[in-house]
């Protein structure tokens, strides 16, 4: 069975930080929607140390949640923690003009579907 | 299907032809241009003299660069004729909106070096493309595997095999490895576009508007029949899925893959980004479609491609009837 896909505040000081959960697909918009009024600090980052696959519609709903963010908010945003192919999938799809990559990169990134 | 079997290739000048001539030979009765400047003229000639070319090869540093009114005039003169772009894995890659514009629905990559085993199978690969397209066969994705490769065929029924389809692929890449760990992510992905491709955008009413939406849980009803087919080689992953839609046409393709190959004012809600996703990973991207009936797509990958988005992929585009 696929793994619900989840938000996890983390505590930090001085920025906000958020852990994605799961793969990021359809079944994730409700969270994605929901997520730039959580923002409060100048500078958000977003784990993906726990995030498994990433399809063309979860990177819309990244697209969309980015921008609002920037619109909204104008903060720095850094991707932490984002595999290889995911990094690939972020310039193959402009997200990396919304947001900076930033850390080490976990070669495998987690299953979402067990 | 055509009756002709000429093939004429166009090049920009006679270093461009030698360096495209480890590629041509092999085409039987091909015909061999050097465009310059008087290339409509040339054209006009062999058209003249009763020559109708079924497949056009345009050299890449002809078009779209240096000659971007070419394809409109071969299309004039040769209105049966199929283009192909053969660009050079050593230039820029070219920009897709005029090929989306003049209908190119064939891209073919020759490699930098000639002479490597990358190139001998790159060979291979475009004389078997050549054939196809001379003889009007579709392109198939077990093509590329290893004769006897068991090729596995599931039919979708419901929106909920999707994941279980993903693991089945999951499963037969065995190996631990960070290049079959890649293969194994780039597969999933792979499958999960296709897979959203025929359960949720395939299906649209006659005003072409969508009757799903994305993540909809869903049951297939028997005509529209979704079929999953994959295999692996030990080297090579190849895998497609057939609708019995046929709502995809070549040009919808072509225009989802340029608007989505230049990035800065990319939209959230731009249209076609699972098959530019699709046509970016794959080494080799296929669609054949036959309108209103039957829509195929899919390719390979192999194990030693590089995670690189730079390096140039191509793809065809073919309609049956």
């Amino acid at each position: 069975m696929q793994t619900p896909f989840t938000i996890e505040p983390k505590n930090s000081d001085g920025f906000d930080c958020f852990a994605f959960h799961g793969n990021i697909d359809a079944l994730a918009e409700t969270q994605m929607k929901e997520l730039p009024r959580r923002i409060r600090q100048p500078l958000v980052k977003f784990d993906f140390r726990n995030t498994g696959r990433i399809n063309s519609m979860g990177i819309a709903l990244l697209l969309r949640c980015l921008k609002t963010i920037k619109e909204e908010n104008k903060p720095q945003i850094r991707l932490i923690q984002v595999s290889p192919m995911n990094a690939m999938l972020f310039k193959m799809t402009g997200l990396l003009l919304l947001a900076e990559l930033d850390g080490a990169q976990p070669e495998r990134p987690a299953r979402g579907g067990n | 299907m055509h009756t002709s079997r000429t093939v004429l290739a166009l090049f920009k000048s006679a270093d461009d032809e030698t360096l495209c001539n480890p590629l041509m030979t092999g085409i039987p009765g091909i015909i061999r241009l050097r465009a310059g400047d008087n290339a409509v003229a040339s054209l006009e000639n062999l058209k003249r003299v009763g020559i109708e070319p079924s497949l056009s090869i345009v050299s890449g540093r002809l078009y779209p660069g240096e000659r971007p009114d070419l394809v409109a005039a071969l299309r004039r003169l040769f209105p049966a004729t199929e283009v192909l772009l053969l660009a050079s894995a050593a230039d820029p890659f070219p920009p897709l909106q005029p090929l989306a514009a003049d209908l190119v629905r064939h891209l073919a990559i020759s490699p930098a070096a000639p002479g490597s085993q990358g190139s001998r199978e790159a060979k291979c690969q475009f004389l078997a493309a050549i054939k196809k397209l001379v003889e009007g066969r579709p392109w198939k994705m077990a093509d590329h595997l290893r004769p006897g490769t068991p090729v596995q065929a599931h039919n979708v029924s419901s929106s909920a095999q999707k994941e279980e389809l993903i693991a089945l692929i999951e499963a037969l890449i065995a190996g631990d490895s960070a290049e079959i760990e890649l293969l194994r992510q780039r597969g999933a992905l792979l499958a999960d576009e296709l897979l959203e491709n025929a359960l949720y955008d395939a299906p649209q009413r006659e005003d072409g508007s969508k009757i799903y939406r994305k993540g909809e849980e869903r049951s297939i009803a028997p005509q529209e029949r979704i079929v999953f087919r994959f295999g692996f080689d030990g080297e090579i992953l190849a895998m497609e899925i057939a609708d019995g839609w046929g709502s995809l046409s070549p040009d919808l393709v072509l225009k989802h893959l340029a608007g989505n190959q230049h990035g800065p004012e990319m939209a959230d809600d731009a249209g076609g980004r699972g098959l530019f996703i699709i046509w970016r990973i794959m080494d080799q991207f296929h669609v054949n479609i036959t309108p209103g009936r039957r829509t195929v797509v899919g390719g390979h990958l192999k194990a030693a491609s590089p995670l690189d988005l730079d390096a140039p992929r191509g793809f065809h585009i073919s309609t049956h009837f």
